[in-house]
């Protein structure tokens, strides 16, 4: 107790004295932060900034201690403002889009990252974050745009070849992805060159050596960013849903917004008719890409199940107008207007699905054909 | 289900709980081929192309074709066709009942070898009504009818019938669809499989072909004939939703969906929506499963549907659904909700966990261990026969399952059922029939590409049980629509006599009336079809036995049953 009375005090004393002097005070508040003591650095910040807000080092720094805590949006009013008074200042611009990529407004963090490099272009982190961003928001060909030009000076750095790589695998450009796959398998075995093909092997259906390949990539490095949400979806492609749940759950815990295994997770759990625990992992997914029609269809699945009608029809509707091939989301709208007796918007539903159906039926080879494509098969 | 005091207070006491059931010994036993006398074995053809049709056979049946009062057996085999010449002639198989456990084949003898196309599944009626069981055997080829001539002989009468149906033909049912008291046939059709050139799918990730998901290939329209009465038939499905509906049916079984007296149809398609076919009566048919919620997953995705059975598993009076699908789509289990809609259950009852890595063809609602609740067999296999190498989970091999009614909810029993349930098959079609006429309805599955299983059930010890024969005279001689209620210790159960369920298979007739354990059967009610539609009851029912209830014969009453 009484030890306490003595760090309080001095505590108190020390406040007494960053009133008087400000300099002093910021001071010591980058003291508590470099000493990790981050709570503290941010009453210190907010005590020396209420006596100098303009000032930009302090309210970037600020904006640093409220990520390091994970409170992101407040670290985002703290950067955006301390970029009004320093418009120019790439460093702030980087933090500012980190707050936004870790909150996983990618969208957001993408228009800042872009002007960061662009003010920067031969730094290489805001290029590979940037790089990371689209390959997460699904634009794979914006990856590859945006890191080939870099690749001369980068043939070394592995967390380069393996986010080009990834993208052009993921591209469809399988050739060149699988260069740089062996490119970081001349290191050895790795936990990411594993990743690599073990992605290569998923996009090119092949999911029972994926499954090996991600399995070893998830001993060789828990920790790899994606590779427990890879081998989640090979696990589900190989007919082991249990333990791709296990694996979406790891992926998440490591990487909370990592679209792929929110939606698979939150696909499960609505399998499974575990509506409530299903919807945060749907919301997360949509947070990370808002327009995602297949998270969007999720969610309007749950609200249906759930019997909110008017939420349901709203997704649904959303979803057919942004994807009017998307053949379950009409289903699902047919049905919820069967539900509501509206018989006339069902009975146009179910026509567009019957339309829609032939088409993709028109589209398979069918009998009596010479040219024998191989389509795929189940769980293979 | 109505339960009054007396019922309420057996309840209590016990008379429904699946505990006291159990016995030392299992409840389904594998009768050996040395023991059954039943050698034959399903001669899949496969191929290294893997032709589909390999992979969908066979289906199977009880019936009494000599009119003994004993089941026998028909078994469907694959045959000569447009890609497979059989090295060795095939053939069906009929075995006859010696009343003794045991079956002789009797294939050649009657009539009924086959061979000239490629097997898949057989329904049974007596289309003529002459109380003898005739047959139809679908096939990818040619169908064939088979008229029983009442001497253990069949003749071919598929040409004359007017029923010779083009394509790849699977489940088929006869009923009464119009209630003139002749049953009508509707034959589901699977795929356009081609004529001259088949589609292959090929390589695999083994460098092989494999069977093609049915996805790859065009839907067709099914076939409904009427009965025009005098031996021959018409096809009444042009110009309604049956034609209308392109699907690739596996499974179908006529039911009731709204107790309005005509039998509805619900049709399970492989990777196309189901289709529930309402008949609006005067020919008029209504594809109803998308509104009705059994079209699709509740994802919105067509599944590939197999095995469908009816039933009203929840005793509230209402025909509820059932449909097996592939692996990944777990089955569903559909309550009918009383104004044809349906709400997929499985999940409550336990279905859809347990079948989630499975795949289900033939199944069957029946009351195994007679406490007068249906239960729910499946069989299950993967119709990949390499799948073992592409999955870490799923299997070509799969278990049967069984679940037990309790008190309007299914539960998953089969580690308890014996030793046969922890085996695996390359199951296909699944039967329900009393052979040994002990009045606990035995088990046979076809299985693909080997021999059949026959399951003696021995679930039952103690409970009673009153097995009926109905007999149509006005309505169709088989009864095919009948509705039977009895009360028992003051529990009163209802029953209908739907056709068709499973997959390209076909039951035992006979409905056995589980009683539990009352000792007898208060009263039995039987609300025949049309035309007639008579409301009959019959008291002073003997029990723990077969009778025959005759339509005309019962004491009259108002049609009141439901």
């Amino acid at each position: 107790m009484r030890a306490r009375l003595i760090v309080q005090l001095a505590i108190a004393i020390a406040a007494c004295g960053q009133e008087r002097d400000p300099q002093q005070a910021l001071a010591h508040a980058i003291q508590l932060h470099q000493a990790g003591r981050i709570e503290e650095a941010i009453t210190a910040y907010r005590a020396f900034l209420k006596l100098e807000p303009e000032h930009v080092e302090a309210r970037s720094n600020l904006g640093a201690a409220l990520s390091h805590t994970g409170r992101y949006e407040e670290a985002i009013a703290e950067y955006e403002q301390a970029l009004k008074r320093a418009p120019s200042n790439a460093g702030i611009r980087l933090n500012l889009a980190l707050a936004y990529y870790k909150s996983a407004q990618l969208a957001r963090a993408v228009s800042e990252l872009i002007r960061v490099h662009e003010a920067r272009p031969d730094d290489r982190q805001p290029a590979l974050l940037l790089a990371d961003c689209y390959l997460q928001m699904g634009e794979n060909r914006k990856v590859v745009d945006l890191l080939t030009p870099l690749e001369p000076q980068n043939t070394d750095n592995r967390a380069f070849s393996y986010l080009l790589g990834t993208a052009l695998i993921r591209d469809s450009q399988v050739a060149r992805g699988q260069a740089l796959v062996d490119r970081i398998l001349r290191d050895g075995e790795t936990a990411e060159a594993r990743l690599l093909l073990g992605t290569a092997e998923f996009m090119a259906r092949d999911f029972t050596k994926a499954r090996k390949d991600l399995a070893r990539a998830a001993e060789l490095n828990p920790r790899l960013p994606s590779v427990h949400g890879f081998y989640g979806r090979a696990l589900l492609a190989t007919g082991d849903p249990a333990n791709a749940q296990a694996e979406f759950r790891k992926e998440l815990e490591l990487n909370p917004f990592d679209f792929d295994s929110n939606l698979n997770l939150g696909f499960l759990l609505r399998q499974d008719q575990k509506h409530d625990e299903a919807m945060p992992f749907i919301e997360r997914a949509l947070k990370v890409r808002p327009r995602a029609a297949a998270a969007r269809y999720q969610l309007a699945t749950v609200y249906l199940a759930k019997g909110q009608t008017a939420e349901a029809q709203r997704e649904l509707e959303q979803v057919v107008a942004d994807e009017p091939g998307f053949v379950e989301a009409h289903v699902s709208l047919a049905t919820l207007y069967y539900r509501l007796k509206r018989k006339s918007d069902g009975d146009r539903e179910r026509e567009i699905v019957r339309k829609l159906n032939a088409e993709r039926q028109a589209q398979q080879p069918g009998a009596r054909t010479s040219a024998m494509p191989a389509p795929a098969p189940n769980s293979q | 289900m109505i339960i009054g005091r007396r019922g309420f207070l057996a309840a209590l006491a016990g008379g429904l709980s699946p505990a006291r059931l159990r016995s030392a010994s299992p409840w389904f036993e594998e009768v050996p081929p040395s023991a059954s006398g039943i050698s034959w074995v399903h001669e899949n053809a496969m191929s290294e192309k893997r032709y589909l049709p390999e992979t969908l056979g066979p289906g199977c049946a009880f019936f009494d074709y000599d009119g003994d009062g004993w089941m026998d057996i028909f078994l469907v085999n694959s045959g000569g066709c447009d890609f497979y010449s059989p090295p060795r002639p095939l053939r069906h198989a009929l075995y006859r009942n010696n009343r003794d456990g045991t079956f002789t084949d009797v294939t050649e003898k009657a009539g009924v070898a086959g061979g000239h196309s490629f097997g898949m599944g057989v329904a049974v009626g007596d289309y003529n009504n002459d109380g003898l069981p005739d047959f139809v055997v679908t096939a990818y080829g040619r169908v064939t009818l088979y008229r029983n001539n009442g001497n253990g002989t069949f003749s071919d009468v598929t040409e004359k019938a007017g029923v010779a149906t083009p394509g790849w033909t699977t489940s088929a049912v006869w009923f009464d669809y119009d209630s003139d008291g002749l049953l009508d046939l509707f034959l589901c059709s699977f795929v356009d499989y081609g004529t001259d050139q088949h589609l292959s799918c090929g390589d695999n990730k083994l460098g092989k072909h494999y069977y093609c998901i049915p996805r790859v290939f065009r839907p067709t329209r099914s076939y409904l004939y009427h009965n025009n009465g005098d031996g021959t038939f018409r096809e009444t499905g042009r110009n309604t939703d049956i034609e209308r509906a392109l699907g690739k049916a596996l499974g179908v079984v006529a039911t009731d969906i709204n107790n309005d007296g005509r039998l509805d149809l619900f049709v399970a398609n492989d990777t196309v929506q189901n289709f529930l076919f309402a008949n609006r009566g005067e020919g008029r048919w209504e594809e109803i499963a998308l509104p009705a919620e059994v079209g699709f997953s509740e994802n919105g995705q067509a599944r590939s549907g197999m095995g469908v059975d009816a039933a009203d598993f929840d005793g509230d009076g209402l025909q509820d659904l059932f449909v097996a699908n592939v692996d990944q789509e777990m089955f569903s289990l559909y309550r009918n909700k009383g104004d044809e809609t349906f709400i997929d259950v499985a999940h409550a009852n336990s279905i859809a966990q347990a079948t989630r890595l499975l795949s289900g063809w033939g199944l069957k609602f029946f009351d195994y261990d007679n406490d007068g609740a249906v239960d729910l067999i499946l069989a299950n296999g993967h119709p990949d026969d390499m799948i073992d190498l592409y999955s870490s989970q799923v299997r070509y091999r799969e278990p049967l399952l069984l679940f037990h009614n309790e008190r309007g909810k299914l539960r998953n029993v089969s580690a308890d059922a014996g030793p046969v349930f922890s085996k695996a098959f390359a199951a296909r079609g699944l039967a329900i029939g009393d052979f040994d006429n002990d009045g606990l309805p035995d088990v046979l599955v076809g299985n693909n590409g080997g021999a059949p299983v026959l399951l003696h059930n021995r679930s039952a010890a103690g409970n009673n049980w009153l097995g009926v024969r109905l007999r149509g005279v006005a309505c169709n001689r088989d009864a095919i629509g009948a509705r039977l209620s009895w009360s028992a210790a003051g529990v009163r159960r209802s029953r209908l006599k739907t056709a068709g369920g499973s997959y390209l298979s076909s039951h035992d007739p006979r409905e056995i009336l589980g009683l539990g354990r009352a000792a007898k059967a208060d009263w039995i009610e039987v609300q025949w079809p049309g035309p007639s539609r008579l409301v009959e009851r019959f008291e002073n029912v003997p029990v723990n036995r077969y009778i025959e209830l005759r339509e005309g014969q019962g004491k009259r009453r108002d049609p009141h049953i439901g």
